[in-house]
């Protein structure tokens, strides 16, 4: 088995991928209506930085790994959750199965769409929040924490989507996983305004390292979390990364057992 | 020749229930099988098992020679039962995808006209007739030009035309040499078909044989059909065996050259008939009557010869 057929293979999944998302224009317009929609409601309308540890008490750029987060972490999660449940359903996996391809090349198609996509997304959510005067830097670590948040997620979602049992199921999966981590993961809501005791429990969050990273890399001189500092924080979610996707293809039901 | 597809006493259960139940069968290189059987009987099942999306709890499985899970993928074609491909892709770029996936694939265009498709026509899967969606399918079984393909009920929701179609396409496959293994619920597919047919009734393989076989050995007896509200005691002593089906008479064991002493004999007794035909059993009644009681197949007659 080359490695030219492995990429030609990829390269076939990724392309009717891209093509079947780009042809469902609802999922075309949400998903990137959505960042737009984050920036005028928590940028433009909220005011933020009000100083206490509440919401939206800090600057604008604090909450700039926020912002990424609902994207990186959404977006992948309900997309590829539901897109495993979708090839269950439709006996997909079946065909693909008596195919040369493997669960890991359909889930690194996957990825790739998702993350080229979130990418985008999150380029447009950054230049709409520069756009509203918000205090923060434009860091090279962006380049490796947002797709690599993508590829996290999107393994974590093919889990979810394994596990669940339909369609429906992985949509409701993923966004009762990914609300609680949204808001525990030092994102919203800095570290100072949870209970001390629960503190420790947020570094258990995969995001929380995401959010980490890319504070410290765009809003410097305001690194809360463990281990401090931007490429300590990748290096913890590189492994997690790499731990999520080989468990996600792995799960991923490409036979029935 | 060894056989390309091989099941060995296999057994698979879903919890507590039995889905197969010792199956053992084995098809030739450039035989085409059918496998018949009620819903629910394990039909689907056993096709997963022999393909490899599905290892049985027991038993042994081969594809071309190896365990399913390290046969040759390249030489295998599949068309699974209710395929649901991508719904936004046209009928070329779906097969196009399908092909995308092996180093060695024909043209899809080519294909789509092979199952008389228009490889140029813009409309997405998802807006395609059930008959289009389903040569399309067949087409994408197709994409690698395989040795071996199973296809599970591929003419389901096709009109007789487009079901004709396709018996033609796959017919051609039979007499270039690749294997089919056919699961159906259409009785006429399989007869005009399969070189040999499998009825598996509650997970056993109950018969196989050639269609004429299985005909022959279970079809039951030529009949002609009285329609009429007459008494079958009306035809005592007439020399034959009659039943009342419905709103009709079956007159058992007449030949063709007897019909006209059957007509008479209602004539000379005043019988009042609306229609009499005469029926000879074909592989519809070999499932009928099979499915319903598999234990006229003794054990040691399973496998009928032409």
């Amino acid at each position: 088995m080359g490695r030219v057929s492995r990429l030609s293979r990829v390269a076939t999944e990724a392309r009717a991928a891209y093509k079947s998302f780009v042809r469902r224009r609802v999922a075309v317009f949400f998903t990137f209506f959505f960042p737009i929609l984050l920036i005028v409601i928590f940028a433009g309308l909220v005011r933020t930085g009000g100083g206490g540890t509440g919401l939206f008490s800090q600057p604008p750029g604090y909450y700039v790994p926020a912002y990424l987060a609902v994207v990186v972490l959404f977006t992948p999660l309900s997309r590829v959750g539901s897109e495993v449940a979708r090839f269950r359903e439709g006996n997909r996996f079946e065909k693909l199965a008596a195919s040369p391809m493997t669960r890991g090349e359909w889930l690194v198609a996957q990825t790739l769409v998702n993350a080229a996509l979130i990418a985008l997304a999150c380029i447009v959510l950054l230049v709409l929040l520069s756009a509203t005067g918000a205090d923060f830097r434009f860091s090279p670590w962006l380049v490796l924490f947002v797709p690599t948040g993508s590829v996290l997620f999107c393994g974590i979602g093919a889990i979810l989507g394994a596990l669940a049992d339909s369609q429906d199921g992985a949509i409701t999966a993923s966004n009762g996983i990914a609300l609680p981590l949204l808001f525990l993961s030092n994102t919203f809501l800095s570290p100072a305004s949870l209970p001390a005791w629960f503190r420790p429990v947020t570094d258990l969050s995969p995001l929380s390292y995401f959010a980490y990273g890319v504070r410290a890399a765009t809003y410097p001189g305001n690194h809360a979390g463990w281990p401090g500092s931007a490429a300590a924080d990748y290096a913890v979610l590189l492994v997690l990364t790499v731990v999520a996707f080989v468990l996600g293809a792995y799960l991923i039901p490409w036979t029935e057992r | 020749m060894a056989p390309v597809v091989v099941a060995d006493d296999v057994g698979e259960k879903y919890g507590d229930t039995v889905a197969l139940d010792g199956v053992s069968l084995a098809v030739e290189s450039g035989e085409v099988f059918a496998l018949i059987g009620p819903n629910g009987a394990g039909k689907t099942t056993l096709t997963r098992c022999l393909t490899g999306t599905r290892t049985p709890d027991s038993g042994r499985v081969e594809l071309l020679g190896e365990p399913p899970s390290k046969a040759a993928k390249e030489r295998l074609g599949l068309l699974p039962q209710d395929f649901d491909p991508p719904d936004r892709l046209t009928a070329r770029e779906l097969v196009a995808y399908y092909a995308g996936l092996y180093d060695d694939a024909r043209d899809p265009g080519d294909l789509l006209r092979t199952v008389g498709m228009d490889p140029d026509k813009s409309t997405w899967y998802g807006d395609m007739s059930g008959g289009e969606q389903r040569r399309t399918c067949v087409a994408a079984s197709l994409a690698n030009d395989p040795d071996v393909l199973f296809v599970d009920e591929p003419t389901t929701g096709i009109d007789p035309a487009g079901r004709r179609a396709l018996w033609d396409v796959f017919e051609a496959l039979a007499d270039g040499g690749t294997t089919v293994f056919l699961t159906t619920h259409y009785m006429a597919e399989a007869e005009r078909l399969a070189d040999r047919v499998g009825l598996l009734a509650d997970g056993e393989l109950v018969a196989t044989g050639s269609p004429e076989a299985l005909v022959a050995a279970y079809g039951g007896e030529q009949y002609v059909v009285v329609e009429t509200l007459a008494d079958p005691a009306a035809l005592d002593g007439l020399g034959y065996d009659v039943t009342r089906e419905g709103d009709a008479l079956h007159v058992l064991g007449v030949e063709p050259a007897d019909i006209g002493d059957v007509a008479a004999a209602l004539d000379e007794r005043g019988i009042d008939f609306d229609a009499l035909s005469w029926t000879e059993p074909d592989l519809e009644d070999v499932y009928l009557r099979l499915a319903d009681d598999p234990t006229l197949v003794e054990a040691d007659e399973e496998e009928v010869v032409a």
